[in-house]
């Protein structure tokens, strides 16, 4: 078969299926308009900025350590309720990134080491704080698997 | 050179590459042409066509995508179904290229399976560009061994 005889045969096969294919929508009852009038509402998440974390037990938190910043991710009602002695409250929101402000703060508290705990859910804040954290350029970030629960006693870490 | 590009022997290494990407593409196509809409706003989110393609894109390519897989599997007209598929499997590549370069966070829409779809990467990337390579050595190689091109062409010549 000739080069220009594939090309054609191939065309051809494309202008059979668009037949089939208009013929098919246009008679079946969930078929689709040919141009689309609204836009599509379409939901990508932006890329995220996310780094090494590493996993921290609670029995592994140095609590009379200064140079070790507590942070506890959940939002500050939780946190008025309990919080781990010392944490600061950094709420995580899954669609809003942390402040920038926020962020230069943390990091001149000059911290040897960062514990994030959150909530201990599926996904859990304190371990999505903890990613972006890193992500945004501080180092030795730790989160506590089960969260605050886990703090509490609650949950076995 | 000339000696490896007239091999007999690629003809039969043809005859499997064939068949998968006939059984790839006849899978790829099922749940397109069952939801086109769905697989319209998989096309969508890749946020490269304009609005006013985007459903012809996604009622037209899932036919081509079958007519080009069963003339695969029956070894019908192979080298046109293998320059379809090839042509295709460009487009596919340029498309998540452009989604991975953005960084966008989806599902590739690649068999349109309802959220059945793994997240693009360069792990599909490399996938997609294996399928090519095996298009390509079809439509280079493929010496009609067995199907319906032999068989017509017995007949021809019988009759």
């Amino acid at each position: 078969m000739s080069p220009l005889a594939t090309v054609r045969d191939a065309a051809l096969v494309v202008v059979l299926s668009a037949v089939l294919a208009l013929g098919v929508n246009a008679v079946r009852k969930d078929g689709i308009p040919l141009v689309a009038t609204e836009p599509y509402d379409i939901f990508v998440p932006c890329p995220e900025p996310s780094g090494e974390i590493f996993e921290l037990a609670p029995g592994e938190i140095d609590w009379g350590d200064d140079r070790e910043l507590v942070i506890d991710a959940r939002m500050p009602a939780e946190f008025e309720e309990w919080h781990a002695a010392g944490a600061r409250n950094v709420p995580f929101d899954f669609l809003d990134p942390v402040a920038d402000e926020t962020i230069e703060e943390l990091v001149k508290t000059r911290s040897r080491r960062v514990v994030v705990y959150g909530d201990g859910q599926n996904p859990d804040t304190g371990e999505e704080l903890a990613s972006e954290l890193s992500g945004r350029g501080m180092r030795n970030v730790h989160f506590v698997p089960g969260g605050a629960p886990a703090l509490r006693g609650e949950v076995a870490p | 050179m000339s000696g490896v590009l007239t091999w007999r022997g690629h003809s039969w290494i043809a005859l499997p590459a064939r068949v998968y990407l006939a059984v790839v593409f006849l899978l790829a196509c099922y749940f397109k042409i069952l939801d086109p809409g769905a697989f319209a706003l998989d096309v969508a989110t890749y946020q490269i066509l304009p609005l006013s393609l985007i459903n012809l894109q996604a009622l037209i390519l899932p036919w081509v995508e079958l007519l080009a897989g069963l003339m695969l599997l029956l070894g019908l007209r192979t080298r046109p179904a293998a320059l379809l598929v090839s042509g295709m499997m460009v487009m596919f590549l340029v498309a998540l290229t452009i989604a991975l370069a953005q960084g966008l966070d989806m599902g590739c829409g690649c068999f349109a399976n309802e959220g059945g779809d793994d997240p693009i990467s360069w792990h599909t990337l490399v996938r997609d560009g294996i399928w090519l390579a095996l298009s390509l050595y079809v439509l280079i190689f493929d010496r009609r061994p067995l199907g319906l091109d032999r068989l017509l062409e017995r007949k021809t010549r019988e009759s």
